[in-house]
C-alpha cells in the first residue's frame, strides 16, 4: 500500500520577499530615512506629482528618489534636472518593484545625507500592491480621467495604502467622476485610509497632502 | 506577469520541506489564496510543470483553496463577509455600518503538502 502524509507548512509565499522587506526597513531606521512608495496607473501623475513635492520641500528635507520604470530613463532625468539624487530602476517587462531591486537601488543613494526616499513604482494598479517594499508610507495616485470605480476593480492595492491621492481635479468638469462613489466603495475595504484630492498642475489640495506627509515623517525620523 | 517568481518560490519551500521529511515523491501541495489576489490556478499549475520535471515534485498538483475577502466592521466589530461583485451594497450584517478594514482575501500561503 502506498503511504500518503500530508504536512503542514503554513508559510508565507512572499517570505524572500519580506525578509528582504524586514532588511529595507533596518536600513533605513539605521540611517533615519523614511521611505514612501508611491503607486498608481501609467500616466496617473506620479512624477508630476513628485516634482511638484520636490520644488516644495526640497530646502527643508533632503529626498532622494528611486524610479521605477519598465523601459527608458525618462522620469529619472526629470528629477535629476532638480539636483536630487536619483536611481533608476529598469525591470525590463517586470511589473513592479520587489524589495530586492530597491534594497539594490539603496546602495546607490547617498543614505547618509537623506532624510527620505521616494519610491515611484510602476505604472501598475495590480503587481505593485502585491509585494512589500519595506515603505513606511504606502500610498496611490488615482487621476480623475481613470473614473472612479477603480476600488472596485483593484481592491488589493486600495486595501493597502494609507494615502489616497487623487489627482488632476483641475480635470473634473470634462468627466463625470464621482467622489462620493469613490470613497463609499473604498472605505469598504479600508475605512480609515486618508484621502486627498488635489490637482499636480494648478496645486489646489497639495498643501494638505503635505501637511500628512510631514506628520508622517517628523513621526518617524529625528532631524 | 509575476507568476514564474512565485511559482520558483513555492518550489524551493515545497522541495525543502519534502526533503526534510524523506519523501519519495510530492503528490499535491495545498495553497490557501485570497480572493483579492486575483490568482489563476491555470497559470500557476502550467509553470508548475514546467519547472518540476525530473525532481520528486513532477507530476505534483496545485490545489488552490480560495479565501473569500472579509472586513471587520468599524463600528461593531463584527467580521462580515464582502461581496466584491457587489461591493457598493456590502454592509454588515449585524449593525447595517457601510465602512470597514479588510481582514481576509489577501492570503498567499503554502498550507501543506502532501508526499509519499
Ligand atoms: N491636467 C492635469 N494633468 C496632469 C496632472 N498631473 C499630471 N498630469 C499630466 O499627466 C501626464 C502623465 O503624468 P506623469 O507625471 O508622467 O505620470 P506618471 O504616473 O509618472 O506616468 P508613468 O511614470 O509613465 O506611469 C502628463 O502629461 C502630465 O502633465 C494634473 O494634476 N492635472
Ligand atoms: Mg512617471
Ligand atoms: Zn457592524
Amino acid at each position: 500500500m502506498r503511504d500518503f502524509k500530508y504536512i503542514d507548512l503554513k508559510e508565507c509565499i512572499l517570505k524572500d520577499n519580506d525578509g528582504v522587506a524586514e532588511e529595507i526597513r533596518k536600513l533605513a531606521n539605521d540611517k533615519n530615512i523614511f521611505v514612501w512608495n508611491l503607486m498608481s496607473s501609467p500616466g496617473a501623475g506620479k512624477t508630476t506629482f513628485i516634482i511638484r513635492l520636490l520644488k516644495r520641500l526640497s530646502q527643508d528635507i533632503k529626498i532622494g528618489v528611486i524610479e521605477g520604470d519598465v523601459e527608458s530613463t525618462l522620469d529619472a532625468e526629470k528629477i535629476h534636472a532638480f539636483n536630487i539624487p536619483t536611481v533608476q530602476l529598469r525591470t525590463g517587462g517586470s511589473c513592479h518593484l520587489d524589495a530586492a531591486m530597491i534594497k539594490k537601488a539603496m546602495d546607490y543613494l547617498p543614505l547618509d545625507e537623506l532624510d527620505v526616499v521616494i519610491v515611484e513604482n510602476i505604472g501598475n494598479l495590480v503587481c505593485p500592491a502585491e509585494f512589500d517594499i519595506g515603505a513606511d508610507l504606502q500610498s496611490m495616485i488615482l487621476s480623475v480621467p481613470e473614473g472612479d470605480d477603480k476600488a472596485i476593480k483593484y481592491p488589493l492595492m486600495f486595501s493597502v495604502c494609507k494615502a489616497l491621492i487623487v489627482t488632476k481635479i483641475d480635470t473634473l468638469p470634462c468627466f463625470d467622476f464621482d467622489f462620493e462613489a469613490l470613497e463609499k466603495n473604498v472605505r469598504k475595504l479600508n475605512h480609515q485610509i486618508k484621502i486627498f484630492p488635489l490637482s499636480a498642475k494648478t496645486g489646489e489640495g497639495v498643501e494638505d497632502f503635505i501637511t500628512f506627509l510631514m506628520h508622517e515623517i517628523n513621526s518617524k525620523i529625528k532631524r | 506577469m509575476h507568476e514564474l517568481p512565485l511559482v520558483k518560490s513555492i518550489f524551493k519551500s515545497v522541495k525543502q520541506k519534502a526533503e526534510e521529511n524523506n519523501a519519495a515523491r510530492v503528490v499535491m501541495v495545498q495553497l490557501e489564496i485570497g480572493v483579492l489576489r486575483e490568482f489563476v490556478p491555470e497559470i500557476i499549475q502550467k509553470y508548475w510543470d514546467y519547472i518540476t520535471p525530473s525532481t520528486i515534485l513532477e507530476n505534483s498538483i496545485i490545489d488552490v483553496v480560495e479565501i473569500p475577502a472579509s472586513a471587520q466592521c468599524s463600528q461593531c466589530k463584527n467580521v462580515y463577509l464582502l461581496d466584491l461583485q457587489n461591493l457598493f451594497s456590502s454592509v454588515c450584517n449585524q449593525c447595517g455600518c457601510e465602512t470597514g478594514t479588510l481582514v481576509t482575501g489577501r492570503e498567499m500561503k503554502i498550507k501543506g503538502i502532501q508526499i509519499e
